[in-house]
């Protein structure tokens, strides 16, 4: 059974053009794992930033009233997109999977697919 | 084992005292305030304190791991300090998962002990946590999380004792008109239970529990309660006896010794 860095080691390896991964807490902006970063990707950072991103639009969907759950987040940058994938868990644990994907490589729909597998593996 | 030889008493508090630990690999147990540090080898491997509620709560109350799963890990591991690999070798817990709210839990401890630093009480070397090692952490980010936790609960609503202290509703607050999350929240207060009592009820990490806890304080909704007479006080003085915490690990080597005979 997978453990947390074999979990983010799938993420990179079984996800086309993806080349970094983190596990991140959203009510901390803390990351819990984090893998494929660089001296100019700072993962860390992108975990802190990100997780203003989550809570920005939870925040939004609690002023519009609406009771749904946010799946995932697709952010589309020239060449990369990021993909912020919630993970649910009984009782909502506030954690969600970050993935940087190189935008001419990736298949999203398969993306999306992969990280709702390894997601399986780390949810309580 | 590991041979210690700080002086880690002349720090003046507990998060001196593991950064001194942890240059020197220290393996063993650092009583503060309001937990217990376990290191290994210089990393921390687990922290616990009276002020959040268990890996084991939070894992059974949850439905992750049936309670009887829990117990017999405890039980069959306990001894050779190997309950979280039982967890995961018998099938109960993705080790993934495991290591999840192991961290969870880990920081939410933390963030008690090292928050409100004080000075540390005693340092016993070669202490062992019965659940073992499941993902050390350098001290280094534990500490800067708990002071990263500590800020950003002070943003939310400046009020420490929210923490500590057994929450009150204020008169007329409905839960129906928050979001789900703060609503789940406000229906545990009760004037009894505190942070750590809301957090275990709903099988949530206690820091998550703050954040909405101070967000409720900070719209009205939430008061601390005049503290109890034995517990009030944060002052100086040999205050604290009230949570003189009861090293439930020496308890547990205690039993397991007595077992064994």
């Amino acid at each position: 059974m997978a453990n947390l860095e074999t979990s983010l080691k799938e993420c990179l390896s079984s996800i086309d053009g993806a080349s970094a991964a983190a596990l991140v807490d959203y009510t901390s902006g803390m990351a819990l794992g984090t893998l494929g970063g660089t001296k100019d990707f700072n993962l860390e950072v992108a975990a802190a930033g990100n997780t203003d991103v989550v809570r920005a639009k939870l925040r939004t969907m609690e002023l519009l009233g609406l009771k749904e759950e946010i799946e995932d987040i697709l952010i589309t940058l020239s060449s990369q997109y990021h993909l912020i994938r919630l993970i649910k868990g009984r009782g909502g644990n506030g954690l969600f999977l970050y993935l940087v994907l190189d935008a001419s490589r990736a298949n999203l729909a398969m993306a999306r697919h992969q990280l709702r597998r390894i997601e399986n593996e780390l949810e309580v | 084992m590991t041979r210690v030889t700080t002086t880690w008493t002349t720090h003046g508090t507990t998060s001196a005292a593991l950064r001194a630990l942890a240059a020197e690999g220290a393996t063993g147990a650092l009583s503060g305030e309001r937990g217990v540090v376990y290191l290994s080898a210089g990393r921390v491997v687990h922290v616990e304190s009276a002020f959040t509620p268990d890996l084991g709560t939070l894992l059974t109350r949850s439905g992750a791991v049936e309670p009887d799963g829990w117990r017999a890990a405890v039980d069959g591991g306990g001894r050779q300090h190997r309950v979280g690999r039982r967890l995961v070798d018998s099938g109960r817990l993705a080790a993934g998962a495991l290591e999840v709210c192991h961290l969870g839990a880990l920081f939410d401890a933390a963030y008690f002990v090292l928050a409100h630093d004080t000075r540390p009480r005693r340092f016993r070397p070669g202490a062992v946590h019965w659940l073992g090692a499941v993902r050390p952490v350098p001290v280094d980010v534990v500490v800067r999380e708990s002071r990263r936790r500590r800020a950003l609960l002070e943003r939310i609503w400046p009020d420490p004792d929210i923490d500590i202290a057994p929450l009150t509703r204020a008169a007329g607050a409905d839960p129906a008109d928050l979001p789900r999350r703060r609503s789940r929240t406000l229906t545990q207060v009760d004037g009894v239970r505190t942070a750590a009592d809301i957090a275990a009820a709903l099988a949530c990490r206690t820091y998550h529990t703050l954040v909405e806890l101070r967000r409720l304080a900070a719209a009205g909704l939430v008061t601390a309660a005049p503290p109890a007479p034995v517990t009030a006080g944060p002052g100086p003085g040999p205050g604290a006896v009230a949570w003189d915490d009861p090293d439930t690990a020496l308890l547990r080597r205690l039993r397991d010794a007595l077992e064994a005979l």
